[in-house]
């Protein structure tokens, strides 16, 4: 039901890697999952809106177009998490 | 000892906030290297924080309700300053940078951390299995899972471990442990709670909740973490409604919804919920109900949790923070650190979310599960004009053995098929200690309390 090809380029797509035997369990795996959730397709849905959040109270909130606030947290805890730096500055390889 | 009884003796100086919490500690060093509940133990910051509680009721301050409780936190929930792992091995050494919403609200309530606690590696799992520092086990019996993936908080309760806990529910993570290990377990209603400095796994139906001894206790926790949060736009104003008569009772009808009983319940588990309708009917009037579209609500949430899993997780990319695996170019670095970093379960949701938003695919799962989970929340509205509350089960099975289910990941899911529905309507549900769940319309938690601890008796 889902191809190897598939999976390599949803793999490429997800920029994620498996192993040779997690992706031959993969395709199986996903087989059955997807095999499972297909019995959506008997479900009538023509009527129902699709749902798009959990509560119909809840509405997109914007910040206010404010002078910044001053910055609580230090910005040594963010420095300290790369996993690579050169000073203060984040390395990472060449984009291009 | 519950939050109300230690409360009680704290307030009346039978008992001080140091020697409760130090005895938490002795049975963590007891019980912890075989239960594998902890990640990590705050044990100073514990103590010294006892301490400050001690200090500040012998200089005569009255204690607020949840002064010197030592509470658990599920490894997915940011205290600042220490580390957030959410049981995965691409955050091993992330130290958070600020306090969860959830975390400021308990810190400024007098609450004590005992430490972090395992789970599924981003809250993805039953049976806290794919934890990445291994499986939690189960105190009432060792050979089996504690369920998941607030596994860890539910198993440090349930041994001892913990006064009460932090979890967090997308598709049932706080309700089905707490029913695996016989503790009392809340999905607030979506909103109640802010998510804010909770590391997301699906955003639609993610919520924080108390995992507990009491149905009391539950709501003590619940009462102090939620509210309206400036950081979490899908946060709601709480104001509490002072009108309420405590003495007239909330509910009058009770549901009890046929699709929840069917083919794949456990008789021990049928029995438990037939023993609490019993109860309940001695009060309340109970009617059956129908939900039909329950039968659809997994195949629903298998595809709508992975595309919203896909798209949380394009952030665990070993760039700016987490462990980074190095390639031959950028993409490859990508490849490999989410390859290396994230465990099969995550990766395979996130391949799944991927699968199902992609070009072709999007109205044939992402648009029609969209639809269906429209159709689930229907169900729960039109029961609610007729029932004040419903009854359920949490889990269809007992708790499996480790190993059991953990190679066939449909198998894994189906455990959640009785509290995938309250997530997608964004309803609050309460899970007792017998396993009995109990499902109320939004923001209408009080009702559960008063059912809950009606059953508790």
């Amino acid at each position: 039901m889902i191809s190897e090809e598939e999976i390599e380029h949803l793999k490429d797509l997800a920029r994620v890697e498996f192993g040779k035997t997690e992706t031959k369990k993969l395709a199986k795996d996903m087989g059955d999952i997807l095999g499972y959730v297909d019995r959506l397709k008997e479900a009538d849905v023509s009527v129902a809106p699709e749902m798009t959040r959990a509560l119909e109270e809840v509405k997109n909130v914007f910040r206010k177009e404010d002078k910044e606030e001053e910055i609580t947290h230090p910005t040594t805890d963010l420095i300290d998490a790369f996993p690579d730096k050169k000073s203060n500055y984040l390395r990472v390889q060449s984009i291009l | 000892m519950t939050i109300k009884e230690f409360h009680e003796a704290l307030k009346n100086r039978k008992i001080s906030a140091r020697e409760v919490v130090i005895s938490y500690l002795d049975e963590i060093k007891k019980k912890n290297s075989e239960l594998n509940a902890y990640l990590e133990i705050f044990e100073n910051d514990a103590l010294g924080r006892a301490k400050e509680i001690d200090e500040r009721i012998a200089s005569g301050e009255t204690p607020g309700e949840l002064w010197g409780v030592p509470l658990a936190i599920k490894d997915n929930i940011l205290i600042r300053g220490k580390i957030a792992s959410a049981a995965s091995k691409i955050l091993e050494n992330y130290v958070a940078s600020y306090d969860a919403f959830v975390i400021e609200k308990l810190k400024k309530a007098g609450a004590i951390f005992l430490g972090r606690t395992n789970m599924d590696e981003f809250a993805m799992g039953s049976s806290t299995e794919n934890s990445a520092y291994g499986p939690v086990k189960n105190p009432r019996d060792m050979s089996r899972v504690p369920g998941g993936s607030s596994g860890g908080s539910a198993a440090a309760v349930a041994g001892g471990l913990a006064m009460a806990a932090l979890g967090s529910d997308t598709g049932g993570s706080i309700r089905q442990p707490a029913a695996f290990c016989g503790v009392v377990g809340l999905k607030p209603t979506y909103g109640a709670v802010s998510r804010s400095g909770l590391i997301a796994m699906a955003s639609s139906l993610d919520q924080i909740g108390p995992i507990a001894q009491t149905v009391e206790d539950a709501e003590v926790l619940f009462n102090a973490i939620r509210g309206r949060d400036e950081m979490d736009a899908t946060s709601v104003t709480w104001t509490p409604d002072v009108q309420v008569d405590i003495r007239r009772p909330l509910v009058k009808t009770i549901g009890v919804p046929e699709e929840y009983f069917g083919e794949g319940l456990a008789p021990g588990i049928k029995k438990n919920i037939d023993e609490a309708v019993k109860k309940l009917s001695q009060k309340y009037e109970i009617r059956e109900i129908t939900l039909p579209h329950t039968e659809y609500a997994l195949s629903c949430y298998y595809i709508i949790m992975p595309a919203e899993v896909s798209s949380n997780m394009a952030r665990f990319d070993g760039m700016r923070y987490g462990k980074r695996t190095d390639g031959d170019n950028l993409i490859e670095t990508y490849k490999k650190s989410r390859g290396e970093g994230l465990g099969l379960e995550v990766r395979r949701r996130v391949l799944l979310g991927t699968y199902v938003l992609s070009a072709g695919y999007y109205d044939a799962y992402y648009s029609r599960a969209q639809r269906a989970r429209a159709l689930v929340a229907e169900d729960f509205k039109k029961a609610f004009e007729e029932v004040d509350a419903i009854l359920a089960p949490t889990a269809p099975t007992l708790p499996f053995k480790i190993g059991e289910k953990s190679r066939d990941p449909l198998a894994m899911y189906l455990s959640d098929i009785y509290t995938i529905p309250a997530n997608l309507a964004g309803v609050p549900a309460l899970t007792l200690s017998s396993g009995a769940q109990l499902i109320a319309p939004h923001f209408e938690e009080k009702r559960l309390f008063e059912l809950g601890k009606f059953l508790e008796q």
